[in-house]
C-alpha cells in the first residue's frame, strides 16, 4: 500500500502534493519543467461563466518574502475551458480538480453542472478516457470587483456548497478567504453543506503604495498577499479549523519547503497546496513530493494520515 | 519545452561594463545549449525570500567553450572554462557551456547582483520566451534599434543573423547581408557592450539624449534619418518602441519588438506580464512571458 495516498471525503489522491489554482496556469505551461506523475493533483487557474480579461497591469507586485496580486481572473471563460484546457488536462497522469468562481450562486450552479458533466466515466463506460478528479469551488477570490466575496458570509457558503454538490458528482472542495473575523463557522457551513474538503486558506487582502507618487502600485489598487510571508497565518488558520470542525484541509499559504508541508500537516491538512512558490521555484512541487518520503520517516510515519494533525 | 532546466549556476564572473551595468556569466550548460537569441531566462538569489521572485533578464550570448584538458567540459575548478572563441566558427555548436547576461542596476536584486562574487551562485531557469523570429526572407539589411538596457537582447541576435554562430542546437546560416544597430543612451557613460556588436559584425550608430555619444536626440530619429532596412527590431522603453513602431508603420518596413515588461514568474502560469495584443474582435490581454517577449509591431494595441 501507497503510504503517500490521502482521502479527502470522496477525494483520492496519491500523495498530499497540489498545484495551487492560479499559480500552475493551466499545467500545459509546466510540461516538461514538472513531472505531472510525481504529484498528487494540480488545480488549474480558476475560470469563470464568461471570459474576464483581467485587471490591468501592474497586477503583481513584490513584498517582502510575499508579493501582492490583482489578476483578476484573466480567463476565457468555462466554454473555453472545457473545449480547449480539459481535453489536454484529462490526459495528464494525476487528478486534476477543477476551479470555479461565480458572479452570482446561479452562476456557481450552472457552472459546477457543465463541470460536472466531465466525472469520470462508470467502468468499462470511458474506453480509457480520465475524467476530473473533484471541483474546487473558489469562493474567495479578493480581486473581482462587483463580486461577491462568497466565504463570508456562513449562509451563502452553505447554500453555494450544496447546489454544488446536488448538480455536480465529483468531490466538492470549498476554498475559503481569511479575510473574515472567524472562518471557524464558514468552514463548519461548508461541511454541513457536503463538502468534501476545505482549502485553507486563499491570498489576504494587501495594498502596496508609491508614497512618492501618492499612488497605489497596483492597477486594482488592493490584492492578494501571498507567499512565506503568510505561512504563519495560514497555519493557525488551518490549526484553528483542524480543532473545531470535521471535515478534511487542504492548507494552502506560502509554502516552499518540505518543512512548510509537513508543518502543515502536523497542523491538521490532510493535504497541500503549493501556491506561489511555483513562481520562483518552477520545478517545487514535483521535488517536495519525492522529499516527502523521507520526512514522514523522521517522524518514524509510515503514512501521512499518521502525522495529520498531530500537534501535541 | 523539453529543454527547460532550472540549476544553481556557478557565476564565473561579474564584472562592470559601464555606469550601473554588469555583465554576469554563469555556469548553466543546459540552458546555454538550449536557449536562442531572444529568448530569455530567470535569475534569482538562492534562497533569498527578499527579493523573493526572480526577474527575467535576455541572453546577451552564449559562450563557447574549448574542450577542456579534463574532458569534464566547462567548469570544475574555474580555470577550465575558457574566453570564448572570436567568432565561435569551427566550434561544435553542441559547445555552449555558459551564458553571459548583461543588466542594469534599477532595484533590490540587480543591486544584490552585483555584489555577487565568482565562485557563488545564483539559481536561473530558462530558456523561456519566443526568441527573435527570422527576417523576411530576402532580407538584405536588418536594422535593430536599442534605447536604455535594451541593447542586450542584440549581440547573439547579430552573431546569429550574419551566420557567424547557430543557437539552441541549429546550425549557423546567414539569414541577413548587412545588420545596423541603432543603440541610444541617456549618457555616454551608460554605453555598455558597444565594442562587441562591432566585432560581432554591426553597424554601429550611437545617439544619446544627452549629446555625450553619438547623435544627440532619439535613437529613433537617428534611425529614421538612414535608409529604411528590409526588417527592423526594437528593444527598449515602451515611448521608444511605441515611436519605431510608428515609423515602421509609416514606412511599411517589417517590425518586432522585444517588450520589457515586469514578470513574476517568467513561466506563463501568474498571468502579471500582460500587454494588449489585438485580436479579431478587439484586444486582449496576452502573457509577454510566453506568446512574447518579440511580437510583431502590428499586433501590439498600444493603449492612448
Amino acid at each position: 500500500m501507497n503510504r503517500l495516498v490521502v482521502t479527502l471525503g470522496r477525494l483520492h489522491l496519491k500523495n498530499p502534493i497540489l498545484a495551487a489554482s492560479g499559480t500552475f496556469g493551466y499545467a500545459r505551461e509546466m510540461e516538461g519543467k514538472v513531472d505531472f506523475a510525481k504529484l498528487g493533483g494540480i488545480i488549474p487557474k480558476t475560470v469563470t461563466k464568461r471570459p474576464r480579461i483581467g485587471n490591468p497591469p501592474p497586477r503583481t507586485v513584490e513584498t517582502p518574502s510575499g508579493m501582492l496580486n490583482a489578476i483578476g481572473l484573466d480567463n476565457d471563460g468555462i466554454d473555453h475551458f472545457i473545449a480547449h484546457h480539459l481535453p489536454y488536462l484529462k490526459t495528464l497522469p494525476t487528478a486534476i480538480v477543477a476551479n470555479i468562481a461565480g458572479k452570482t450562486e446561479d452562476e456557481f450552479l450552472e457552472m459546477a453542472e457543465q463541470i460536472g458533466a466531465n466525472a469520470p466515466l462508470p467502468e468499462g463506460e470511458g474506453s480509457g478516457v480520465r475524467g476530473l478528479a473533484g471541483l474546487e469551488l473558489n469562493l474567495s477570490c479578493p480581486n473581482v470587483s462587483g463580486g461577491v466575496d462568497f466565504a463570508t458570509d456562513p449562509d451563502v457558503a452553505r447554500r453555494v456548497v450544496a447546489g454544488a454538490r446536488r448538480v455536480c458528482p465529483l468531490p466538492i472542495i470549498a476554498k475559503l478567504t481569511p479575510n473574515v473575523t472567524n472562518i471557524v463557522p464558514i468552514a463548519q457551513a461548508a461541511a454541513d453543506a457536503g463538502a468534501d474538503a476545505v482549502s485553507l486558506v486563499n491570498t489576504f487582502i494587501g495594498m502596496a503604495i508609491d508614497w512618492k507618487k501618492r499612488r497605489p502600485i497596483l492597477g486594482n489598487v488592493t490584492g492578494g498577499l501571498s507567499g512565506p510571508a503568510i505561512k504563519p497565518l495560514a497555519l493557525r488558520l488551518v490549526y484553528q479549523v483542524a480543532r473545531a470542525v470535521k471535515i478534511p484541509i487542504i492548507g494552502v499559504g506560502g509554502i516552499s519547503t518540505i518543512d512548510d508541508v509537513m508543518e502543515f500537516l502536523v497542523a491538521g491538512a490532510s493535504a497541500v497546496q503549493i501556491g506561489t512558490a511555483n513562481f520562483f521555484d518552477p520545478t517545487v512541487c514535483g521535488r517536495l513530493a519525492e522529499q516527502l518520503p523521507q520526512a514522514l520517516e523522521q517522524l518514524g510515519a509510515t503514512s501521512v494520515q499518521e502525522v495529520v494533525g498531530q500537534l501535541k | 519545452m523539453p529543454d527547460f532546466a532550472q540549476l544553481l549556476a556557478p557565476v564565473l564572473e561579474n564584472r562592470r561594463l559601464a555606469r550601473d551595468t554588469y555583465l554576469i556569466r554563469l555556469e548553466a550548460p543546459p540552458v546555454a545549449r538550449a536557449i536562442r537569441p531572444g529568448q530569455f531566462v530567470m535569475l534569482r538569489l538562492p534562497g533569498s525570500t527578499d527579493p523573493l521572485l526572480g526577474r527575467p533578464f535576455a541572453l546577451y550570448d552564449t559562450v563557447i567553450c574549448l574542450p577542456s584538458t579534463s574532458g569534464r567540459g566547462v567548469g570544475g575548478e574555474g580555470d577550465t572554462v575558457k574566453p570564448p572563441l572570436p567568432n565561435g566558427r569551427g566550434a561544435d555548436i553542441d559547445a555552449p557551456g555558459a551564458i553571459d547576461i548583461v543588466y542594469l542596476v534599477v532595484g533590490k536584486l540587480t543591486g544584490l547582483l552585483s555584489q555577487v562574487q565568482s565562485g557563488e551562485k545564483v539559481e536561473v531557469w530558462g530558456p523561456l520566451g519566443n526568441g527573435f523570429p527570422d527576417p523576411v526572407g530576402q532580407a538584405k539589411h536588418v536594422a535593430l534599434v536599442a534605447g536604455g538596457i535594451g541593447q542586450t537582447p542584440f549581440l547573439a541576435h547579430i552573431r546569429e543573423l550574419l551566420g557567424e554562430r547557430g543557437y539552441g542546437g541549429q546550425v549557423a546560416r546567414p539569414r541577413a547581408k548587412r545588420v545596423s544597430l541603432y543603440y541610444g543612451v541617456r549618457t555616454a557613460d551608460l554605453a555598455a557592450g558597444v565594442e562587441d556588436f562591432r566585432q560581432a559584425g554591426a553597424e554601429v550608430h550611437l545617439a544619446s539624449n544627452d549629446g555625450t555619444l553619438g547623435f544627440h536626440g532619439f535613437v529613433t530619429d537617428l534611425f529614421e534619418q538612414h535608409e529604411p532596412p528590409d526588417h527592423v527590431f526594437g528593444c527598449g522603453p515602451e515611448p521608444m518602441l511605441h515611436a519605431l513602431a510608428k515609423i515602421a508603420e509609416r514606412k511599411g518596413i517589417p517590425c518586432h519588438l522585444s517588450l520589457e515588461t515586469p514578470m513574476a514568474c517568467g513561466v506563463g502560469i501568474c498571468f502579471s506580464c500582460v500587454t494588449p495584443v489585438r485580436t479579431a474582435d478587439g484586444w486582449d490581454y496576452k502573457r509577454v512571458c510566453v506568446e512574447g517577449p518579440v511580437f510583431d509591431a502590428a499586433t501590439l494595441h498600444w493603449e492612448t
